[in-house]
């Protein structure tokens, strides 16, 4: 299972806004595939899957604040249940 | 080669695989926003921090980089408390005041990593300068990116160090890129041992990512120096797999670049090669080596969260001699 997460950059970054989700919860996602993008105090910011396989809850909604660190969602391989 | 025996042989290997796997583990905590300032990955640059430590006496002194995890942890000291000082915690090797690029404990000759391109030769070197004034029978390293190899301050080291014939070993710990800029682009000449000479020292270029060609190379330079003949230039051409710092996007190269870096020149991948071929262990052994370091670098991670945060009422202790009385 990976978890994509809103990585913290600079030095001073605390929260990112969830700009847009392009994969649903039970979509197929590839390995490279544009997950969700985000928006910092410097720049946007794509999130792309390091996994392929199909993606889990939205654990955050669109426009809203996410804490830098924290999982936004996860890919699940098969088998794996979030 | 020839006079490699087995423990040596293992406790460089197991150096390398403790510095690659808290490199990588502090990288993705750092994404998780767990090391305040960032930090910056020596993954790929092993071999240069444990050939030139290895080859060194414990109360040398070195002065290093803003990349400098690798040559504290081959400086010899542990996992846990080069960890907890990424947190900034009161158990780390600066007491929670350095954090990553600050990494220093100059009562045992680590004078530090710091953020200015090219400080550490000029550190080294006057670190050298008194050596040689007390008399000591011990060493400096300076180690310079290829970056600090175009600013004025380490040339000017370098000629002191050359007229005096002090003590020193500028190391180039060059993994080829100054944040974006590729080395190749932006040195005049071409080859910096070459411009090295220029001042008068011998300046070799060599390989970086084999750990017993940097050993051998700083044995020879660190006699040189103990027996007053002077300084020595070493540029070690080696790679970083990660982007200057973390979380850098990395446009500057290409993935297969680095592919082949990783795949045909990793410092570790061709060590264990003569490990094994050498009959000092065997894949299983090599494999039971990364696991217990595997479980090292989780133990100091674990410390690092557990310990305490530096007290407020000792932000005092460190800013001076505790001689001026400065008080909150």
């Amino acid at each position: 299972m990976e978890e994509i997460f809103v990585p913290a950059l600079g030095m001073a970054m605390d929260n990112a806004m969830l700009l847009e989700w392009l994969k649903q919860p039970g979509d197929t996602v590839n390995a490279g595939d544009v997950v969700a993008v985000i928006e910092t105090d410097k720049t946007t910011l794509d999130l792309p899957a390091e996994t392929s396989g199909v993606l889990g809850k939205h654990r955050y909604a669109a426009n809203e604040e996410v804490p830098a660190g924290n999982t936004i969602a996860v890919v699940l391989a098969p088998g794996e249940v979030e | 080669m020839s006079n490699l025996d087995k423990s040596t042989a293992l406790s460089l290997l197991r150096q390398m695989m403790v510095i690659r796997d808290f490199e990588e583990t502090a990288d993705k905590l750092c994404l998780r926003g767990k090391v305040p300032g960032g930090m910056h990955n020596s993954s790929g640059q092993e071999a240069v921090a444990v050939g030139t430590l290895s080859a060194i006496a414990k109360d040398d002194v070195i002065a290093t980089t803003h990349r400098s995890h690798h040559h504290t942890l081959a400086k010899g000291y542990s996992a846990k408390s080069v960890m907890a000082e990424l947190f900034t915690k009161a158990t780390g090797i600066s007491h929670g005041r350095g954090g990553s690029m600050h990494l220093a404990e100059v009562t045992e000759g680590h004078f530090g990593g710091n953020g200015i391109v090219g400080a550490g030769v000029g550190i080294a070197m006057g670190a050298a300068l008194g050596i040689q004034h007390i008399g000591d029978k011990k060493i400096a390293v300076g180690f310079v990116g290829d970056g600090g190899m175009n600013t004025g301050r380490t040339w000017e080291s370098i000629n002191m160090a050359s007229i005096w014939k002090l003590p020193l070993i500028i190391l180039v710990d060059n993994n080829q890129y100054a944040v974006e800029t590729f080395v190749g682009r932006v040195t005049g000449g071409g080859d910096l041992a070459k411009r090295a000479s220029g001042f008068g020292l011998p300046a070799y270029n060599i390989d970086g990512q084999d750990v017993l060609e940097v050993r051998k190379y700083v044995t020879e330079a660190r006699e040189r120096a103990l027996a007053g003949e002077g300084p020595t230039f070493i540029n070690a051409l080696t790679y970083r797999y990660y982007g200057h710092n973390v979380g850098e996007k990395g446009q500057y190269r290409t993935q297969e670049e680095i592919a082949q870096w990783r795949t045909t020149q990793d410092p570790i991948d061709k060590f264990t090669g003569v490990v094994i071929s050498s009959g000092f262990a065997t894949q299983a052994e090599v494999d039971e080596l990364r696991a217990s370091v595997r479980k090292e670098i989780d133990e100091a991670v674990a410390y690092a969260e557990s310990s305490p945060e530096p007290e407020i009422a000792s932000i005092t202790q460190g800013v001076d001699s505790g001689k001026l009385g400065v008080q909150l």
